[in-house]
């Protein structure tokens, strides 16, 4: 399997449980990986793909709940799919609230599982696309030298070449040397494409000269 | 003016003046009749006009009748007569009849006075005793007021008593049920899971036989251990019967009689018992077997809520069943038992109350049953039902 194959995730204290709900998912070809505790599961190595994570809502510690809202916390972005032996309607309300992308009741059936783990997986592929399509182009970014940066907020804020070189003091053919340096190391084919890329890093304006 | 509190009508000064010159008037002209007629009188008639004067016109009209009277006896009938002037002889006459005028005229206002004085104190007291009887009265009111808010807060505080019990079996029951579900519910999540995998793993082409057979094997264990949740519930209802004393069924009943007194008197139901003199000891748990005495009383209470038409009546009745089992039985005279009822009533979560959890039959036949019992029930031939259990009977004490 490759690295970047979708994950699933299952964080339940009953091993039984635990073990019956990976054998399932293993059995449609998905990686799994399991774990008795919310700390298990914080503390592991995660791999970079899409993912999404089973969750028991009751578990010794921290419980299924707390983990979602420290996850959110920490800006981890992962869809969750709770199941719980006892659930009440505060506690369904508050998970979905929370974003939780399905609420199954034990004992559940495999395909309703195996359901909501295809559809999380799918929901997290389009963000799991944008988190790496972001990643590589900050990479790319950085690979920029501090005059190419600079001529790369100019060109995104639409100056043309000469104006450029006015800008930083070198001549007009310097700067079309640069900016023939900065389309090839983003990757960029046109202009067009450049000044997208140049808005997607910083939506907010922090590339400043 | 006179402001004595003991007259009434306070007459004017013209008016009490006029009545003593009136009175006098009246004296000398009868005086005079009566001397002419009899040639000689007394001055009886001026004394009386003295009197009147004092005791209806007060202090001062009987001064002025003193003073009138003297003056009309002296000019009148003293020598020389129908002359101010006096003899020798007239004087000590006269000095004897004004003295006698002033001690008559000062004695009858005196009395008037102390008679005022004495009404004026009865009318005080007779006010007082209004004004505390009316206090009285009030006080009464109040205090029947309270009595009445008394009752209806102590019945207030017996129908809270009544509702937190039932809330905190409730509770309690929930709480149970809870843990219960849960403990039943993990071990059948994983035999659904790995049922679902199984037939994943063998319908994969190729099927994978090892997954399949985990999957089994998992099945199967985790069957083993809902079986053992199982177990050791009915174990938690059942077992715990930790003491086995020497137990008079007829002791148990009394005492429970008067714990149910309180909710049959409620409910309008006639308690009755008919213990049998002739009874064995059992062994048991009191406790407990009080506890299903109890409940068989309460369902009974409560199959009769609805009735109106006919007596509530309860009958708890103990009796030699044989020479080895002791009898209990609790009738009611209540909604009865549908025929298709008669065995399911005493299965957990059975109930015909819109309030219950069927449980209460349940655990009592989980009771007797411990103790080496039956407890069992039927429909009455008219209505109602009785509901009865049989304990084994202790040999020794067999009277």
């Amino acid at each position: 399997m490759k690295d970047s194959d979708p994950i699933v995730f299952v964080v339940d204290d009953d091993e039984p449980v635990r073990e019956a709900v990976k054998r399932l998912i293993a059995s449609v070809g998905l990686r799994v990986e399991a774990f008795g505790s919310t700390r298990e599961f914080l503390d592991a190595k995660r791999p970079e793909a899409p993912a999404c994570l089973v969750l028991d809502v009751r578990l010794p510690g921290a419980s299924g709940l707390e983990l979602q809202s420290d996850l959110a916390a920490a800006n981890v972005q992962i869809p969750i799919i709770f199941i719980t032996g006892h659930a009440d309607v505060p506690m369904t309300v508050r998970a979905m609230k929370a974003g939780a992308v399905e609420f199954l009741t034990k004992p559940f059936r495999g395909q309703e599982l195996l359901d909501a783990i295809q559809n999380a997986i799918a929901k997290d592929r389009v963000a799991w696309n944008d988190r790496t399509q972001m990643a590589d182009l900050r990479a790319r970014y950085h690979s920029l030298t501090p005059r190419e940066k600079e001529v790369l907020v100019l060109v995104a804020s639409g100056l043309l070449n000469k104006q450029i070189g006015a800008e930083l003091g070198t001549s007009e053919l310097t700067v079309k040397t640069h900016r023939a340096r900065v389309m090839q190391k983003m990757g960029a084919d046109s202009l067009a494409d450049l000044v997208r890329m140049a808005e997607r890093i910083n939506p907010s304006g922090t590339i400043t000269k | 003016m006179d402001s004595h509190p003991g007259s009434r009508r306070p007459a004017s000064a013209i008016l009490r003046s006029g009545l003593a010159v009136t009175l006098v008037a009246a004296a000398l002209g009868l005086t005079l009749l009566l001397q002419n007629v009899f040639s000689t009188a007394g001055y009886l008639f001026f004394y009386a006009a003295v009197v009147a004067s004092a005791w209806f016109g007060g202090k001062w009209s009987g001064w002025l009748a003193v003073i009138l009277s003297a003056l009309a006896v002296e000019y009148y009938f003293m020598a020389p007569i129908r002359s101010f002037g006096l003899s020798r002889e007239s004087l000590p006459i006269f000095i004897e009849f004004s003295a006698s005028a002033l001690i008559v005229g000062w004695f009858s206002s005196w009395r008037r006075q102390a008679e005022a004085e004495l009404r004026y104190a009865r009318d005080e007291l007779q006010l007082r005793v209004e004004e505390r009887t009316a206090e009285l009265k009030q006080t009464n009111r109040q205090l029947l007021a309270e009595m009445a808010e008394r009752k209806r807060a102590e019945e207030a505080y017996y129908e809270a008593q009544a509702e937190l019990a039932r809330v905190t079996r409730m509770s309690a029951m929930g709480a149970l049920a809870a843990s219960i579900s849960h403990e039943i519910n993990q071990p059948l999540a994983a035999v659904v899971t790995n049922a679902d995998a199984c037939m994943m793993w063998l319908s994969s082409k190729p099927p994978n036989l090892e997954e399949a057979r985990a999957a089994v094997d998992s099945i199967a264990q985790q069957g083993t251990r809902a079986s053992e949740v199982v177990r050791h519930i009915r174990a938690m209802f059942t077992k715990a019967t930790p003491e086995r004393t020497k137990v008079l069924v007829n002791d148990l009943i009394r005492e429970v009689s008067t714990l149910i007194e309180g909710a049959a008197a409620r409910n309008q139901v006639a308690l009755q018992t008919e213990l049998g003199t002739d009874l064995s000891a059992i062994m048991g748990d009191r406790v407990q077997l009080q506890q299903v005495i109890v409940n068989l009383i309460l369902n009974g209470i409560e199959a009769m809520s609805e009735v109106a038409d006919r007596p509530r009546l309860l009958l708890i009745r103990s009796t030699m069943q044989s020479s080895d089992e002791v009898l209990v039985a609790v009738r009611d005279s209540g909604v009865g038992i549908a025929p298709k009822d008669e065995k399911r009533i005493f299965d957990a979560f059975f109930t015909t109350k819109a309030q219950g959890m069927g449980m209460g039959l349940s655990i009592s036949h989980s009771i007797i049953e411990a103790h080496g019992g039956r407890l069992w029930a039927s429909a009455n031939s008219d209505h109602g039902a009785t509901v009865q259990f049989a304990l084994p009977a202790e040999r020794e004490t067999a009277s």
